[in-house]
């Protein structure tokens, strides 16, 4: 992780994986019957590692990143987040490993549209009850490129913009994994590379862990290795691919 | 998170100004209780105006000294009626705040979620909301009082020299009671805004992630238990409704709906959905689209109708089982004084009746006033001094127990009713004072059918009253055997004036009917201009926050016109719920409240006033329907179809 050139570091076996998700089963039970969306993951997550979860709709992406985050219980299985098992706690015990540990970054881009960026921003540290500082909101709004838009409300800015605000907002506690859901889905492919940029240099310049589920294999080029999920289940990985090579994956799995 | 709480609040203005103004007016009927209350406290009449006697005490209660003014100078009616408005506003503001805020924090799902997902613990969203009730609440309750000190001044002057309050009343120090209805205020915001809060702290991260805008309908287990036990509490205190409640019927008649109003509240999720598709049945006959649509609606998101559907429920419930119960009581008492007097004719006035021929019973009772002192209090009571032998052929004086003709020496005769509050049996002796400072023991010789209107409830021998009040003079004679005509020429120059008994009769009725309809107007005015605010405010809530709802439905084709059409069903299906429930409610507590009160009466008339009643259902209606169409209609003419893609 000393190079800044565009080689990925490779994974030091030695290292505890940053995400260790084991025998991940989930079942939706409703009136209408129930789903079973995953059917049993097991997968490590490298600290440092950039992946990128790709597979058909409905095919459990999104809560795969639900369960590994601890947003919602597995059925079966364990999830260990940085030697933290998160079955074994309560809601505010999780609560704090999610703003300590946890980034988050959705497609819907999830302001408080009552709070300017500068507030939104700062928002993680006073939940923490730590008073940020304003070099730290604004060291991180620099590194998203909105120093300027310090002030505004996320309702006066652009799309791309708005997920720029919450990548800063997920930076500024400085979390040990980040979970990505489709974060360039509703943006142009220029605003993407930005966003993916961004992503990419925290597992570079941060040893920062970047899960990022996405459908566009432009996307997920940026990570060092694409998961694909067919069925609730993991049908294969590819790593540094192009994207022809990751589109090609994706369709010869949606056959 | 109190910074957090003053933000939400500025940007979500029109979700919590609904919610400032109920209170600011809340606190202010409170305020303006509360300062009367404390002119009346202040008022301190001429001292030859009161008599200062001891109570007897009991078991466990200490003799104490009470100051009981005399009549001319009592301002207990006011003050009566001054804690039935307080009680009244406190209870509907408890509502409106918990009904505001349950909707405040049902349409922001996402944004707690979302709050949840960067880190917010369960308790710091649970703070954030408590933290938006005080900025509002403490802001509403100041505005509040400063009107309530302002308007003091103005509600002592129309008080002052009425029948409540027949003395000149001035402001006393506004800070303790101003500072008392702050305090409420406060304490009712937070009460009302505690089930809201838990709420929120419930709501989990991955809310932020679902476009889950409809709550689960599933209602808690705490919930449902207090509404059970609310129902059980109005089962109690329907069953406490029996003959004999007497002048217990008007708290009886409020407070009896109250319970089941918070009951129906409680279990609202589960009931509203159920009425709303029993009254939908008809209008998705008749409508087809927009009444299917506005059906799911209401059915879909149980906890947002019950919201919209508890103030229309409240009031509807409240006032129209007060305006039947007290229209049902004027009823009974109107039979009562039917079925006591027996007398043909009754001279109003005073005029010695003693040569005119043929009269065979002249019944002169003088009314006075004596202390009647109990084990805790001592009060004011109407007495009648009568000649028992006289009297008993005049009107209906049937002792339950004991004997009337024993009425001679320092006896009484009490009424069932008062015999039941106190316990007073035949041969006990109740201490009294009259108001020539002399006291007494009376000993009971007999207890009395009520007979409200003609027979106050302590009857004592005229000798007696003739000893302590010698100038008192009889105010009605009832007299038999003789004519109209023959007794009107002997009082022609007097001006004491015969009339027959039927239309003595109807004037007294005609008199407890304007009595209660003043009580009315103090009572339920208040509450009812509160409530038509709660309504207008919820309503206006619920259709602003739907502005994305309806543009996007626009883009999708529907004309302004459809969109309006479904909002008018919509809100009047809320609003029929709410008034079939008020109805129910109204009807249960009207009929057991008729049926206890006219035990023993034969040919009791019922009048319904139809007029007061359809008018609260009609007015609840207009606004619901009003208040959701009117913004809706501003919401359309603002905003283009292209506005739902930002
Ligand atoms: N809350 C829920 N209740 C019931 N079923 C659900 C729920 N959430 C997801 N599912 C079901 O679980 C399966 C997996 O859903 P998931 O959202 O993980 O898919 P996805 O891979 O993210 O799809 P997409 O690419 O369309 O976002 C789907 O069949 C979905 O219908
Ligand atoms: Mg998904």
């Amino acid at each position: 992780m000393t190079s800044t050139a565009p080689t990925y570091p490779t994974v030091v076996p030695t290292q505890p994986p940053a995400l260790l998700l084991d025998g991940i089963t989930k079942t939706y039970r409703s009136k209408a019957g129930s789903v079973d969306a995953l059917r049993g993951v097991t997968y490590h997550f490298a600290q440092g590692s950039f992946t990128a979860v790709m597979g058909p709709s409905g095919s459990g992406k999104s809560t795969l990143l639900q369960c590994a985050a601890g947003l919602d219980q597995p059925t079966t299985g364990t999830v260990v987040l940085g030697g933290t098992t998160l079955s074994g706690l309560n809601e505010v015990a999780l609560t704090k490993l999610r703003r300590n540990e946890m980034g988050f970054v959705f497609q819907a881009y999830n302001l408080l549209p009552s709070l300017t960026v500068y507030d939104n921003v700062a928002l993680p540290l006073r939940l923490t009850g730590r008073r940020p500082s304003r070099g730290d909101v604004h060291r991180v709004l620099d590194q998203v490129g909105l120093q300027d838009k310090a002030k505004r409300r996320p309702a006066e800015l652009s799309g791309g913009q708005q997920q720029r605000v919450a990548i800063a907002r997920a930076l500024i506690t400085r979390p040990s994994v980040f979970f990505a859901d489709e974060p360039t889905g509703a943006l142009d492919s220029g605003t993407s590379r930005q966003i993916l940029s961004l992503l990419r240099e925290a597992t570079e310049r941060a040893g920062q862990t970047v899960v990022m589920v996405t459908h566009d294999p432009v996307a997920a080029a940026y990570a060092e290795r694409v998961l694909f999920l067919s069925d609730g289940l993991i049908a294969g990985h590819l790593d540094r691919g192009t994207p022809a090579q990751i589109a090609a994956a994706m369709s010869s799995l949606e056959r | 998170m109190f910074y957090l709480s003053r933000q939400t609040v500025s940007r979500h203005r029109s979700l919590y100004a609904g919610s400032f103004i109920a209170l600011a007016v809340g606190v202010f009927l409170l305020g303006l209780a509360a300062t009367a209350t404390a002119a009346t406290i202040a008022y301190s009449g001429p001292v030859a105006r009161s008599i200062t006697v001891t109570t007897l005490g009991g078991r466990d209660l200490e003799p104490r000294q009470v100051r009981v003014p005399l009549s001319d100078a009592d301002v207990s009616g006011l003050q009566t009626v001054l804690s039935l408005v307080g009680t009244i506003s406190g209870f509907i503001t408890i509502f409106v705040i918990a009904s505001t805020f349950a909707f405040a924090v049902a349409s922001r799902r996402r944004e707690i979620g979302l709050l949840r997902l960067i880190g917010a613990t369960p308790s710091q969203v649970r703070r954030m909301v408590l933290g938006e009730v005080l900025v509002v609440a403490l802001a509403a309750s100041l505005t509040g009082a400063v009107l309530a000190q302002l308007a003091t001044p103005l509600l002592l002057s129309k008080a002052s020299y009425t029948e409540l309050a027949p003395v000149k009343l001035e402001p006393a120090s506004p800070w303790v009671p101003l500072a008392i209805a702050v305090g409420i205020g406060l304490v009712v915001a937070m009460l009302g805004a505690r089930s809201a809060a838990r709420r929120a702290g419930r709501v989990g991260p991955v809310d932020a992630l679902r476009e889950a805008a409809l709550e689960p309908p599933r209602i808690g287990p705490v919930r449902i238990t207090f509404g059970v036990l609310f129902l059980a509490g109005f089962i109690t205190l329907l069953a406490l409704i029996r003959p004999s409640t007497g002048e217990g019927v008007t708290p009886l008649a409020m407070f009896t709906p109250m319970l089941l109003v918070i009951a129906l509240t409680l279990l609202a999720p589960v009931v509203v959905p159920w009425v709303g598709r029993l009254w939908a049945l008809p209008l998705i006959a008749w409508t087809r689209v927009s009444g299917r649509l506005a059906q799911s609606n209401v059915v879909a998101a149980p906890r947002r109708s019950a919201s919209l559907a508890a103030p229309i429920l409240a009031i509807s419930a409240i006032a129209g089982s007060m305006v039947l119960s007290l229209s049902f009581a004027a009823d009974s008492a109107e039979a009562t004084i039917r079925d006591t007097l027996r007398a043909p004719i009754v001279v109003e006035g005073f005029a010695d009746l003693g040569e005119v021929p043929g009269v065979t019973a002249v019944d002169a009772g003088i009314p006075l006033q004596l202390i009647r002192i109990s084990s805790d209090d001592a009060e004011l009571e109407d007495a009648e001094g009568i000649d028992p032998a006289v009297a008993s052929r005049t009107r209906d004086l049937t002792a339950i127990s004991g004997d009337i003709s024993r009425l001679t020496g320092n006896t009484v005769a009490v009424s069932k009713e008062m015999a039941g509050f106190d316990s007073y049996q035949v041969g006990d002796e109740i201490p009294v004072t009259f108001t020539d400072r002399s006291a007494t023991k009376l000993r009971v010789v007999a207890v009395v059918k009520d007979a409200q209107g003609v027979n106050p409830s302590i009857l004592i021998p005229l000798d007696l009253v003739r000893r302590h009040a010698p100038t008192a003079q009889p105010e009605r004679i009832f007299v038999d055997g003789v004519d109209l005509t023959t007794l009107n020429e002997h009082l022609s120059g007097t001006t004491a004036h015969a009339v027959p008994a039927a239309e003595w009769e109807a004037e007294q009725a005609e008199g407890v009917r304007e009595g209660n309809r003043l009580g009315l107007i103090l009572l339920l005015g208040p509450a009812a201009l509160y409530s038509a605010i709660a309504i207008a405010n919820t309503l206006l809530m619920g259709s602003l926050q739907r502005r994305h709802e309806f543009i996007t439905s626009r883009l999708l084709g529907a004309t302004p016109a459809q969109i309006r059409r479904m909002v008018l069903w919509e809100s009047g299906l809320v609003g029929a719920v709410a008034l079939s429930l008020g109805t129910a409610i109204t009807l249960t507590v009207g009929i057991l409240i008729r049926h206890a009160m006219n035990s023993g009466l034969t040919d009791v008339p019922m009048t319904v006033p139809w007029a007061v009643l359809t008018g609260i259902a009609g007015i609840c209606l207009t606004l619901a329907v009003g208040s959701a169409l009117a913004p809706t209609t501003y919401i359309l003419r603002r905003s283009q179809p292209s506005a739902a893609v930002d």
